[in-house]
């Protein structure tokens, strides 16, 4: 006898019940994408941005700079490492930069901040936050003495376009040195601390300034192509790095982990607060598909009684029911499919603007927010929910199965 | 400039190279009358601010540009504070707990022993042949006396954060009388005022410098001479850090 | 026939079926009950961890002192103040601030002194509790300090260890002094983490010429059940020269990260209920349809459609209720004992700090009024919902029907 078919029969028998239960698996199939979605865009976004801001996504540095930074603690060979980088599958693209503190004085006043000195020939607004909010000007030359300095920087000091800004740090000798530099550029995050003490400066003439070779830089930032490798490419990098000449500085390479320690918390905090929502979830709709099953095995267990009398197997009875939820779940799954794509498509391409609700600073631990709330899913995970709500299906059609294949022919005889 | 002053080579002592040929000579016999290798003063300075007056009195040694040795005599609670200039270190010795602190550069814009005078004014070298372009601007007479007015440019690349220096000397004795620096519009940012002129280490100089920031004009820094001893032996042992302790 | 009886009979009969309605339910409120604790737990840390580490729930400065943070910007009579205050049923606790060089071996960095005193500050905060290393402020203990955790770990400093400050007083005179470190803190924000350097206002006084007058006076109200904008109204009252602010203003941003948790953990609520609204459906739809053929016989003996419906509602109540129960008993169990406990996190992340709160590793439920009673009013009313539908259909089938309705 075709168990397939004679299941499928079962299920259409109580079609208003099957309805239900197949809206409630598809349900938890679009509720699994949503917080999913979130979470995937949400992180994606939040580690990209972070990286954004000057450190990548992979930092290459001096041993022990990350824990406590100094203009003597630079890593050398920096073209050396930026040519092996270039090899290793998943990197996108690497930058070397020199970061450090200093003051920043112009004729009215004096602030103390940051500066992150690039290579404009090879830097755009892809990989870097600060060009990317570039309201003003435009990127400095890589000989010139450009400087692009914070909204709020500009106000305090009294800056514009053109004008000139004195910058005072500690060279690699501890000696403290002072450079000009001409505003080529103002941008504007909109975070207060980040506007108000950041500038960007062409790392040929801070490596003058702080006394660096052509090869010298704080660090090198490695942009990986899609964060979620960042384990894998880490690991990489730090083979073939293993193989540069062993005299050259002692670095460190470590990954967004460590270095946005901040970032890394939070998304672990939100992802477990995630991840205990969709268990719990997860357990309500299994509940409920227990409950039918359950109660569709109990009204048939005379149905079932007469079946064994008349020879069938107990584990063939097994089998049905399921093979029962087994249909069920892709009944479900199909509508959950159904119910979702376009609400997937929305969210994916339009999103929904929470700006109303954040105001106009969007920031957490330090790295932008994009105020749309978008979904995206990596095709991993959408594979992962639609097997785990099979799978969900298929372990509540167990105790029902057992039950229906326990069922003794005498006695469900007698519930007649 | 402050720097100048303790080392009694005032504004000009390095003032070498001009575009004008005049300019730069005057400059260079400028530099020649205050010129000193190593010195030893005693000045006192007050400081006005909206919140508190108080006026300090000071010792100082110094040998070349590059090593200055200022401390407090009163009053008696700063007594002993001392700042070194090594090169481009400042230190400062903390006697009531005997440690000497390096300064960062993030201190440099710090006030010094709460003057209008920034730590960097102290640590700047005044490469002003350097950083600025010096020209003639002025010559003649002006408030009944024979003026020279220098403005000074700076240069494209020099780390200055002025727009222009004027400077007004007398031109009969090349004393300075006043100094203005602007920002960037040409805006008057602070002003320096000499005045007070007595014989000062064996020649006639301005024994008072008054420093008024322009946004707060009823704020100033004023420091006087008592005594100034020009040329005096003195080794690069004396500026060390552990001299800065002993003494 | 008396209902009353009937229903638990019907149930008792066939008690399968009744048992595995009754779960479903059941384990659907345990879901709703666990699930609106740990949200509210949620909620309520966060919240405390945004006023309870340093900020409190109101401040009152000087008028231009947010703006302009300036030694001189104080307020002044805080005697006085303090105990308007406190007789006002609000906790103060008076701060000082400034800026200065601190120095410990060859390593130096600029911090925020911020002189505290410890009895009135832990009336308002709980920044106390969240040391790392040694302990806090003690009143008796001038030269002692405590300072944040990425300071001491710039200075390169440990307990024990002689810290020097250097600053600038406010009559103008180099301040300095030699500080030994009790106590470094946990992160707790990145401002302190990076440049919290907390002393005793008596020593702060002393360092700093600072005679009389504070900065800042960071406030609690002791009583929680007053509105925070009423308190505020208060305290503007009392001191009328100075600005009141509350926390939300204080911390623009972290108020806005917290409303928008806020309005996700209602989604999240609600797409629970909704699912929760489902299992039931589904249940007492089953129930019910599945003896269709019982009450089509029911009414060919002469029962009245009326009686039907009032069957089945009665017996749907009596499922909802021992649901109920079961989901307070086990709910509440299970809710509380993660109020007490809590879920712990902290293999998968060490405490940290965002946007300047403290985030602790460990996630408590919180067990309130609401998030017991909401669950139960809204198992009673979707079961309600949900036997509407059959048991209108049952009370109006004809007896023929019935019978082949299987």
């Amino acid at each position: 006898m075709n168990l397939v078919g004679l299941a499928w029969r079962n299920i259409w028998r109580r079609k208003r019940r099957t309805a239900i239960t197949a809206v409630s698996i598809g349900f938890g199939v679009f509720l699994a994408v949503t917080f999913s979605g979130v979470g995937d865009y949400s992180y994606t976004n939040m580690i990209n941005a972070s990286a954004d801001m000057g450190l990548g996504h992979i930092t290459i540095e001096a041993l022990d700079y990350n824990q406590s930074p100094a203009p003597d603690k630079n890593i050398d060979q920096v073209a050396t490492i930026q040519q092996s980088l270039q090899r290793i599958p998943g990197v996108e693209n690497s930058y070397a930069r020199i970061l450090g503190q200093g003051m920043f004085a112009s004729a009215h006043k004096s602030v103390g901040g940051a500066f992150l000195a690039i290579d404009p020939n090879s830097e755009t607004s892809k990989h870097n936050l600060f060009l990317c909010s570039l309201e003003e000007g435009a990127l400095f030359d890589a000989n010139s003495r450009g400087v692009i300095v914070g909204r709020g920087m500009a106000k305090k000091l009294k800056l514009r376009l053109g004008k000139k800004l004195v910058y005072t740090t500690t060279d690699k000798n501890g000696e403290i040195v002072s450079e000009i530099a001409r505003v080529s550029g103002i941008f504007s995050t909109g975070v207060k601390a980040v506007d108000g003490a950041f500038v960007l400066l062409p790392i040929n003439s801070v490596r003058r300034t702080v006394g660096y070779s052509k090869n010298e830089a704080s660090l090198v930032a490695v942009m990986i192509k899609d964060q979620r490798y960042t384990t894998q490419v880490l690991a990489s990098v730090r083979q073939q790095l293993a193989q540069i000449d062993p005299s050259s500085k002692q670095i460190e390479i470590l990954s967004w982990r460590e270095t946005q320690s901040e970032v890394a918390g939070l998304i672990s905090l939100d992802r477990s607060s995630n991840y205990i929502s969709q268990v719990l979830i997860g357990l309500l709709i299994a509940a409920g598909i227990l409950n039918t099953l359950l109660m569709s095995v109990l009204e048939r267990t005379r149905e079932f009684g007469v079946m064994m009398a008349l020879g069938m197997a107990p584990h063939t009875l097994f089998f049905l029911v399921i093979i029962e939820s087994v249909c069920l779940a892709f009944l479900g799954l199909g509508f959950g499919v159904l119910l979702t794509t376009p609400w997937y498509f929305y969210l994916n391409r339009v999103g929904i603007d929470m700006s109303g609700a954040m105001g106009g600073d969007y920031t957490a631990g330090g790295v932008l927010i994009d105020p749309v709330l978008k979904l995206y899913l990596y095709p991993e995970t959408i594979a992962a929910i639609l097997f785990a709500v099979f799978l969900l299906t298929l372990l509540s059609g167990l105790y029902p199965a057992w039950k229906a294949g326990r069922t003794p022919p005498v006695e469900s005889l007698k519930a007649m | 400039m402050l720097k100048g002053f303790f080392l009694s080579q005032f504004v000009l002592a390095d003032e070498i190279a001009g575009t004008t040929q005049r300019a730069s000579a005057i400059l260079r016999q400028i530099d020649d009358l205050w010129r000193g290798n190593s010195s030893h003063s005693q000045f006192s300075m007050k400081i006005k601010t909206a919140h508190y007056t108080r006026t300090l009195a000071l010792e100082g040694w110094s040998l070349g540009t590059q090593k200055t040795l200022v401390r407090i005599l009163s009053p008696k609670k700063e007594q002993g504070v001392s700042s070194l200039k090594s090169g481009k270190h400042l230190y400062t010795y903390l006697p009531r707990t005997d440690r000497t602190i390096r300064l960062t550069s993030s201190m440099m814009m710090g006030s010094w022993m709460g003057s209008h005078f920034t730590n960097d004014d102290l640590v700047q070298e005044s490469r002003r042949e350097e950083d600025y372009d010096i020209d003639i601007s002025f010559e003649g007479e002006r408030d009944g006396q024979g003026i020279i007015e220098f403005t000074l440019m700076p240069k494209e690349d020099a780390a200055v954060v002025w727009g222009k220096v004027q400077l007004v000397v007398l031109a009969e004795s090349l004393l300075p009388v006043k100094e203005v620096y602007y920002d960037e519009d040409l805006k008057q940012a602070r002003t320096m005022l000499f005045s007070e002129l007595k014989i000062l280490g064996g020649k006639i100089r301005p024994a008072t410098m008054r420093v008024v920031p322009s946004d707060k004009p009823e704020e100033y820094t004023e420091i006087t001479y008592q005594l100034l001893e020009l040329d005096i032996p003195l080794a690069d042992s004396f500026f060390s850090i552990n001299q800065l302790k002993h003494r | 026939m008396k209902i009353i009886l009937l229903a638990p009979r019907n149930l008792i009969r066939s008690w399968q079926r009744s048992l595995v309605t009754t779960l479903a339910m059941g384990f659907a409120g345990v879901i709703m009950i666990l699930f609106g604790s740990l949200m509210d737990g949620m909620l309520q840390a966060s919240e405390r961890s945004a006023t309870m580490m340093n900020t409190g729930e109101l401040q009152l400065h000087a008028k231009s002192y947010l703006d302009d943070p300036d030694l001189y910007t104080v307020i002044t009579n805080e005697a006085a103040l303090l105990e308007k205050l406190s007789a006002a049923g609000v906790s103060a606790s008076p701060r000082l601030f400034s800026f200065a060089l601190a120095a410990a071996g060859t390593s130096s960095a600029g911090v925020q002194l911020r002189g505290i005193t410890p009895s009135l500050e832990a009336q308002v905060t709980e920044i106390h509790k969240h040391l790392s290393q040694g302990h806090w402020l003690e009143e008796a203990d001038a030269k002692g300090v405590v300072l944040g955790r990425k300071l001491a770990r710039s200075l390169n400093i440990n307990l024990g260890d002689e810290v020097i400050l250097l600053g600038q007083s406010s009559d103008g005179a180099m301040a300095n002094d030699i500080f030994q470190v009790r106590g470094i803190l946990k992160a707790v924000g990145d401002n302190i983490d990076r440049a919290g350097f907390f002393m005793l206002s008596t020593s702060f006084r002393e360092l700093m010429v600072v005679n009389e007058g504070v900065h800042e006076i960071a406030m609690k109200r002791k009583d929680s059940s007053e509105t925070l904008a009423a308190t505020q109204q208060r305290v503007q009252d009392i001191a009328v020269s100075y600005e009141v602010k509350d926390w939300r203003s204080l911390m623009p941003v972290i108020a806005r990260v917290l409303e928008l948790a806020d309005a996700q953990t209602m989604i999240m609520l609600s797409i629970t209920y909704v699912a929760v609204g489902m299992v039931i459906l589904n249940a007492m739809l089953m129930s019910v349809f599945e003896r269709i053929r019982e009450f089509g016989i029911m009414k060919a003996l002469g029962v009245n459609p009326w009686q039907i419906v009032q069957l089945i509602f009665a017996e749907a109540m009596l499922q909802a209720f021992v649901a109920s129960l079961f989901a307070l008993v086990v709910g509440a169990g299970l809710a509380l004992r993660l109020q007490e406990r809590g879920i712990d996190f902290s293999n998968m992340l060490s405490a940290t700090s965002f946007a300047g709160i403290a985030l602790e590793p460990i996630w408590y439920a919180r067990v309130s009024f609401n998030s017991l009673v909401l669950p139960i009013v809204f198992l009673f009313l979707m079961t309600l919902l949900a036997v509407i539908y059959p048991a209108i259909k049952a009370a109006v089938i004809k007896p023929v029907d019935a019978i082949h309705h299987y």
